[in-house]
């Protein structure tokens, strides 16, 4: 009986090991735990599946006819505007689920973004934006309406929206409209349904 | 009593022939000085403009068509015209409003052909400038109206580079409205002449429009990056249709303010 007892508790210790191990390889290598800080990790994996999402309504170009047309999406949520402009953007970026078309090219990076007090989201984007760009009026004015529209749209603290390339102002994206000054969103540009 | 008509009529005659002489001369030194229209190019030189799949360069469509509307204006219309380029090179958004400016001008066309994405996208469209963030504009334009000479004299000198280019940006905010005229008489004629899809006019905010001091618009003929339109545009023909079709449209105009 007492062997047996003995082979339980190899058993079990052993299996306690192996949980154990699987347990730390999951939940994240990076930080070397302290056997009493077991809990912590334990919150820590929770934490992103309770991440809370929030809808947001983008901006995509119909080619037949130029309009902008809404495609609703998932992004996380999060207390920080600038955070959720961010994903706005990566999401116009990636492009449209619905056969649309991104009136921004795919090779586009944002570089950063920021807020004024004032409602003005300067919005900096790499130089891929002008040299994969198309040039051509009806393009130039789906890219900057892409943009503006989906970020004030969305974010109620933006009003207005300044396009900076490569952290500088830029007179045009490809020889049409004028990037000298922040632009308002202009929702007539939206199919009416 | 004949005789005396006789001194009548032959006075009044002379007084008419010196009134006539008077309104001749004074129409014969009017037209020395003709006024100018100036038809801008879109693109040119390192700036290639849109490109079409087979290679159609839009610099080199708005160059050829320009040739065209110049050479119709000049044969059936007492204008001057002045192209901002006549060869393949780089003019800047400054210099072609500044081209405008310096000569006088009382029009300004820009042309274009239009890009998009993908290749959908077809038809021609007429563009005037529209003013962004209406309640600045306002302002501004209130502020040029109003005080822009008697400001300028209290200004300091360093400053007054400043205020002027505010002022030059806001040129075309006064010929908004003649502006929107002409490219309605514009595009009516494209949709006429062309038979492409007729995508009206509109507004945005072009560089190149914004410096220009008199009714200025920018015409997008058709697509380049639509192959069929691209196909059209190379042609010949397709070029001075757009050439008439404009034409038409700025003559419709001008004899609306004569």
């Amino acid at each position: 009986m007492d062997r047996t007892k003995a082979i339980l508790f190899f058993v079990l210790v052993f299996l306690l090991v192996v949980l154990a191990f699987i347990f730390f390889k999951n939940s994240g290598s990076e930080r070397i735990k302290k056997p009493g800080e077991i809990p912590q990790p334990a919150v820590s994996t929770q934490a992103p599946i309770e991440k809370s999402t929030r809808k947001v309504t983008l901006f995509f170009l119909r080619e037949e006819d130029s309009r902008l047309v809404p495609e609703e999406r998932n992004i996380v949520s999060d207390p920080s505007t600038v955070r959720e402009a961010e994903e706005v953007i990566a999401e116009l970026i990636r492009g449209s689920q619905t056969g649309l078309v991104s009136s921004l090219p795919a090779e586009t990076k944002l570089v950063q973004l920021f807020i004024t007090k004032e409602g003005v989201a300067y919005v900096d984007f790499s130089k891929d934006l002008v040299d994969k760009h198309p040039s051509g009026s009806a393009a130039e004015i789906s890219t900057v309406y892409s943009i503006v529209n989906s970020l004030a749209y969305n974010l109620k603290p933006i009003k207005k929206v300044f396009i900076l390339i490569e952290g500088e102002e830029r007179e045009t994206l490809g020889g049409h409209i004028s990037l000298d000054h922040p632009f308002l969103p202009d929702y007539s540009l939206i199919v009416k349904e | 009593m004949p005789k005396r008509t006789g001194r009548i009529l032959c006075g009044s005659g002379l007084v008419l022939l010196a009134l006539v002489l008077a309104l001749s001369a004074a129409g014969v030194s009017g037209s020395k000085e003709l006024k100018t229209i100036v038809i801008d190019p879109g693109h040119g030189g390192m700036d290639l403009g849109a490109k079409g799949k087979f290679g159609t360069l839009e610099k080199n469509i708005t160059l050829a068509v320009s040739f065209k509307l110049k050479a119709l204006i000049e044969r059936n219309l007492p204008y001057r015209v002045v192209l901002t380029r006549d060869k393949d090179i780089d003019v800047s958004m400054e210099n072609r409003s500044a081209i405008a400016n310096n000569n006088d001008a009382v029009l300004f066309i820009s042309i274009h052909t239009n890009g998009s994405f993908r290749k959908m996208a077809q038809g021609s469209e007429t563009f005037f400038l529209s003013l962004n963030a209406p309640d600045e504009e306002t302002r501004k334009l209130a502020y040029m109206e109003n005080t822009s000479s008697e400001l300028e004299k209290q200004i300091e000198d360093k400053n007054k580079d400043e205020v002027k280019m505010i002022l030059w940006d806001m040129a075309q905010s006064a010929y908004i409205k003649q502006s929107s005229q002409l490219a309605e008489e514009i595009q009516k004629e494209l949709n006429i002449f062309l038979g492409t899809e007729n995508r009206g006019i509109k507004q945005a905010p072009f560089k190149v429009l914004k410096g220009v001091a008199c009714p200025a618009i920018l015409v997008e003929v058709a697509f380049i990056s639509n192959p069929e339109e691209e196909q059209k545009l190379i042609k010949d023909d397709f070029q001075r249709k757009v050439a008439e079709a404009i034409y038409q449209g700025l003559k419709k105009y001008t004899k609306l303010f004569s």
